[in-house]
């Protein structure tokens, strides 16, 4: 039962990652703007909504769906301040300034909600019982929520036309040009749309564990990307199962080890796949540097 | 306002200035660095020279990495946690010359670097980058978890002061020639080392990689020799670090302080050996000037490297101006 | 003469684009070998898959005598084969002579106590690396410029400096790719003087050029490339009346 139950953390823990790796994966696999600044964005978006619902006293869910909006604009400012001018300039000028403006937002966070941790509500209270193992309205809620997205993001990528182009710009620009895609039209938009995925996964996070400090940013970033270059950087499934067992392996290591060393296991799978297959599971192999 | 011209200009105009008496201007800035705990009374003035000092340490250490081969190390604050905790745990167990234990501490964070460069020498960039910020956290856990050898976050206090013969380094003013006598050193090193062909190769791979393998350049291998060369250096911050405020906890290592030193070095100019000494002088002594300032210290910083990188981006006293006035000189 | 250089059917395939397929030649040491296609043909694949840089898909490089298939293109460096790259590749924020410098890796040994003491291998080595630095760059006509940064110097500048560069790794076998693109004629007649030259001192050189006076000046032998195989090979003479040759580039529209 015990080890039951560490699995269905383990994959109420996964769906959140994968929220956050597609949303990852879409910003650095698909659109290829190298960033640093990905987990300070998650949080800041989580704290807004936290603002909004604790400070003005806002019903949650209004405030959640205020959040995303504002989530969406800072994906907007980033994409200006990071990204827009350095399009064609050497990669690691993004990384350079995402790191500034990672620097700058975590900061900035820090400055305005204060340094410590703050309680997040729950989403939904109550759990049932399926034999034996107890199981959390949230989890469900969790879990269903981020195969409803996932499945939305699917159609969105078939058969919008903005979805569409995307995919087809980051398969080859060039030809993504002459077909008439407007290159950075479509990257601001699929910027913005991975942050906001980003956030509503942190969001989902937050609410499970009810807390959120405005430091988590670099280590939430380091764990989207160790998802994302466990499933293969470019590949969307491939960060969905990196999801997964990153969020399953974190909860038996906690129930192994306890919780002190929950962070190491993002850094242990990231080296060994560094070490043992840097395309990552599923991914093709793209030059980054 | 001044429009962006004006302000290159400007700065065009100080660095022109700058250049031609290069010499001398280092001359100068030396005999200040001498004198001046001999102008001021003021202990506390003292005490930020100290710190100064051991950031123009610390970042002369990163700019060998990031600076000469554009490894984007991020972890950086876990390297100067080593070295400040393998000095903590030695002089509080054994009674061991100083000089020995700082040259366990370099050596020690090297060995660590050597760990963590192996595997990601084949891929630069954000992968480095990544991979960096993980090790940095991790050392930060392994420091607050392993409490029998670390103490955990009580920390590790009661560290004796080095001692030479009879002569020990106690007052401010000792730590703040001997944190002047390191720096010296390192930049002495560093400076050889960059003018020889190791140095060379760094810069090769950072300029073209692809020309440095036609050129026969072992990529990886200088990828993680540059990495241990700058993290010695990082330990021997760590050391000197120990030794001054004989306490150490994990509070201190946190990815912040990596962070701050980077800006350091990148406003300063990466890749040049003068740039992170002036931009770790400017942002440590600025913030205790504007009091108002230590408080939105990080914001600044921030902002600060996203300016230089949209306005400057080889940064105040940057590589690229530097390697015209190398040739200058030389005639 | 001994053969430098021999590919066992060596085929570079991109996606199944068959840049270089079932490619098999022989070098003889000494001779200058040109390697002449259209735009396209699997010219520039084919230095790239002899030197290390791709990987093959299929086949064997046999280089004096030895496999060097799987060796890194810095082992193939170290073993006397040396190159220049058709889109230039200069360390550019570095003055001309020390982008010659780093030519010399291979042929210095300097470490880092050797650069910390200034031990006698490093006085060495920089001795050599600063004479024989200079007189490479003299040989390409670049004297003047030693202090030049890479980016700043002349497209023409740029080609000479990546020989001078190639040739401080002292091969015994040259790759030049279009050495004299986008050069005036006097200009490119330094450059087929200065191969010439070269050659004559006995390395062993493999040029890709486009233009065919600088082909038929200078080559012994030439191999001609179409769709990544080879359609032509022997004496300038023979290529030149190839009727394959002539509708290899005819077909494609080209001279
Ligand atoms: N890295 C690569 N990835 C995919 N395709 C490539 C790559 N490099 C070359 N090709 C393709 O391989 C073919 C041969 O290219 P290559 O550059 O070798 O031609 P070339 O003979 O040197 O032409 P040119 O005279 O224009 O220099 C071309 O169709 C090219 O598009
Ligand atoms: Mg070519």
């Amino acid at each position: 039962m015990f080890w039951i139950r560490q699995i269905i953390n383990g994959i109420t823990q996964g769906s959140i990652y994968a929220l956050m790796a597609i949303g990852y994966s879409l910003i650095f696999g698909k659109l290829l703007l190298v960033t640093f600044a990905f987990g300070e964005m998650v949080v800041f978006g989580v704290f807004v909504s936290y603002y909004l619902y604790a400070i003005v006293g806002l019903n949650l869910f209004l405030a959640i769906i205020i959040a995303l909006p504002i989530s969406w604009g800072l994906g907007m400012l980033v994409d200006k301040i990071c990204y827009e001018k350095f399009r064609d300039e050497p990669r690691f000028l993004m990384l350079i300034t995402t790191i500034g403006f990672g620097i700058f937002l975590k900061s900035f966070t820090q400055l305005i909600f204060g340094t410590g941790y703050r309680s997040y509500p729950n989403f939904i209270e109550g759990k049932i019982i399926v034999g034996g193992v107890r199981i959390t309205y949230i989890q469900i809620f969790i879990i269903l929520t981020t195969l409803l997205l996932l499945y939305g993001l699917n159609l969105f990528f078939k058969k919008t036309k903005l979805g569409v182009g995307i995919i087809a710009l980051s398969n080859d620009l060039d030809a993504a040009k002459l077909v008439g895609i407007n290159v950075n039209k479509s990257i601001k938009f699929g910027h913005s749309l991975g942050v906001v995925l980003g956030v509503f996964g942190g969001m989902m996070m937050v609410s499970y564990y009810n807390a959120i400090g405005a430091s988590m940013g670099p280590i939430l970033g380091l764990k989207a990307f160790t998802v994302v270059v466990f499933g293969g950087i470019t590949s969307l499934p491939g960060a969905i199962i990196g999801g997964f067992t990153l969020g399953i392996l974190e909860n038996l290591s906690v129930a192994t080890f306890g919780s002190g060393y929950k962070d190491i296991v993002a850094f242990v799978i990231l080296i060994l796949i560094l070490v043992l297959r840097p395309s990552g599971l599923l991914g093709k192999k793209i030059d980054l540097f | 306002m001044f429009s962006n011209s004006k302000i290159s200009n400007i700065i065009g105009n100080l660095k022109g200035i700058i250049l031609e008496n290069k010499l001398k201007i280092y001359l100068i800035i030396l005999i200040l660095a001498l004198i001046f705990p001999f102008i001021t009374n003021n202990q506390y003035y003292i005490y930020i020279g100290v710190l100064t000092l051991m950031y123009m340490i610390l970042a002369s250490s990163l700019n060998i990495i990031v600076g000469y081969t554009y490894q984007y190390l991020i972890g950086f604050a876990g390297f100067f946690a080593i070295g400040a905790y393998t000095t903590a745990i030695i002089t509080t167990s054994f009674e061991v010359n100083f000089i020995f234990v700082f040259l366990i501490s370099g050596i020690i964070a090297s060995i660590f670097a050597l760990l963590i460069g192996i595997p990601t020498s084949r891929l630069g960039g954000i992968f480095f980058a990544f991979a960096t910020l993980g090790f940095g956290e991790i050392i930060r856990l392994i420091i607050i978890n392993w409490d029998t050898l670390t103490r955990g976050t009580f920390g590790i206090p009661g560290i004796p002061r080095p001692k030479l013969f009879n002569f020990i380094i106690n007052t401010n003013t000792n730590f703040y020639f001997f944190a002047l006598l390191i720096l010296l050193v390192q930049l002495f090193i560093s400076y050889r080392v960059i003018n020889s062909r190791v140095g060379r190769a760094w810069l090769s791979l950072k300029e073209n990689s692809e020309a440095a393998k036609a050129m026969g350049i072992k990529i990886a291998k200088y990828r993680v020799l540059n990495l241990m060369y700058g993290t010695f250096w990082a330990g021997i911050g760590g050391a000197f670090y120990a030794y001054f405020t004989q306490y150490v906890s994990p509070d201190t290592f946190v990815l912040d302080e990596g962070f701050r030193i980077f800006a350091m070095v990148l406003v300063g100019g990466m890749g040049t050996l003068i740039g992170p000494i002036a931009g770790s002088g400017l942002l440590t002594i600025l913030p205790e000037l504007v009091r108002e300032f230590a408080r939105y210290q990080l914001i600044i910083y921030g902002v600060a490297i996203l300016l230089i990188i949209h306005y400057r981006p080889q940064g105040l006293f940057g590589a690229k101006e530097l390697a015209q006035a190398k040739v200058k000189d030389e005639k | 003469m001994a053969t430098i250089l021999k590919t066992d059917k060596v085929c570079k395939y991109f996606d199944g684009v068959k840049a270089v397929d079932k490619v098999s030649i022989e070098v003889e040491e000494g001779i200058i070998l040109g390697i002449i296609g259209p735009n396209g043909a699997g010219k520039t694949t084919l230095f790239n898959v002899l030197t290390g840089m791709l990987a093959e898909t299929e086949g064997k490089v046999i280089y004096k005598n030895k496999d060097i298939t799987k060796l890194s293109p810095q082992d193939i460096t170290n073993i006397g084969m040396s190159r220049t790259f058709q889109n230039i590749k200069l360390f550019d924020h570095l003055s001309a002579h020390e982008n010659v410098k780093i030519g010399f890796h291979t042929k210095t040994k300097t470490g880092f106590i050797d650069a910390i003491f200034k031990t006698k291998t490093y006085n060495n080595d920089e001795q050599k690396v600063n004479e024989k630095g200079i007189k490479l760059l003299k040989r390409v006509g670049l004297a003047e410029k030693q202090e030049i940064l890479g980016q700043n110097l002349s497209y023409g500048d740029k080609r000479r400096l990546e020989i001078a560069r190639a040739l401080a790794v002292e091969p015994d076998l040259l790759l030049v790719d279009e050495p004299t693109a986008g050069m005036n004629a006097k200009e490119t007649r330094t450059i087929v003087e200065l191969l010439d030259k070269l050659n004559d001192e006995g390395i062993t050189v493999i040029i890709i050029e486009h233009d065919m006076g600088v082909i038929m000046n200078l080559c012994d032998e030439i191999v001609v490339l179409n769709d990544g195989n080879v359609i032509s090979r022997g004496d300038p003479n023979y290529v030149q009346n190839d009727p394959a040759v002539r509708e290899a580039y005819l077909g494609k529209g080209a001279s």
